[in-house]
């Protein structure tokens, strides 16, 4: 049984080791683009 | 549920996102009154003639009021027709000044066309049985090449025309 515990309680190293900094660098990235492509598309249909 | 903080900012942003684009679309559509080019009023693409606006003698360039003016046009492989000249040449130039309001009213006899005014907003798809309509500022002076942008068969690069925007 205290074996058992004391398995349970370790923490899991992917989860402590894992950052999701570039991940989210590369979501917002993609969202800037779409964002920033959106509205030049419609500059571009307002100015013709 | 447990979500990282970092998550938490993306599913925001991209709700958000969403959230956006569909009032866009919403306002355009139900606010602006934008739709397909090609909706409701249907013609019989065997007897175009019948209806009043792509009799031959209204083809063409018309002005309905100030600075207000309709195009008819009737496509077909490989031509548009914008009615003839007073010396019985087909016309290929339309022309404008500029700020003036333009109504292009398209149909076709046959296949899917395309009719695009090169550099302005003015892109329908021309459907057999369907009038393609779009209404537009003309604000830019220059020379519009009309082009189809609708792979209709061998000849569709010989089909074009020019709307031309003067002061």
């Amino acid at each position: 049984m205290g074996k058992r515990n004391t398995v349970q309680h370790q923490p899991n190293p992917h989860e402590s080791t894992h950052s999701l900094k570039g991940t989210f660098i590369a979501v917002m990235l993609l969202g800037v683009f779409i964002l920033v492509s959106w509205f030049g598309f419609y500059a571009l249909f307002l100015s013709r | 549920m447990h979500l990282h903080k970092y998550e938490k900012i993306w599913l925001v942003f991209g709700m958000a996102s969403l959230v956006l684009f569909l009032l866009i679309i919403g306002f355009a559509a139900f606010w602006k009154g934008t739709h397909p080019q090609s909706h409701i009023e249907t013609i019989d693409p065997q007897n175009v003639e019948a209806h009043d606006a792509f009799k031959p003698e209204n083809l063409g360039i018309r002005e309905v009021a100030d600075g207000k003016y309709i195009v008819n046009i009737v496509a077909s492989a490989f031509n548009y027709d914008f009615g003839k000249d007073t010396e019985g040449n087909a016309i290929k130039t339309i022309r404008v000044p500029k700020g003036s309001t333009v109504l292009y009213q398209i149909t076709t006899k046959d296949v899917v066309h395309g009719f695009q005014v090169a550099g302005t907003n003015v892109n329908m798809m021309v459907e057999p049985g369907h009038i393609s309509r779009y209404e537009a500022v003309m604000k830019n002076v220059g020379e519009f090449t009309i082009v189809c942008n609708e792979y209709c068969g061998i000849g569709h690069h010989q089909m074009y025309g020019t709307v031309e925007v003067y002061e």
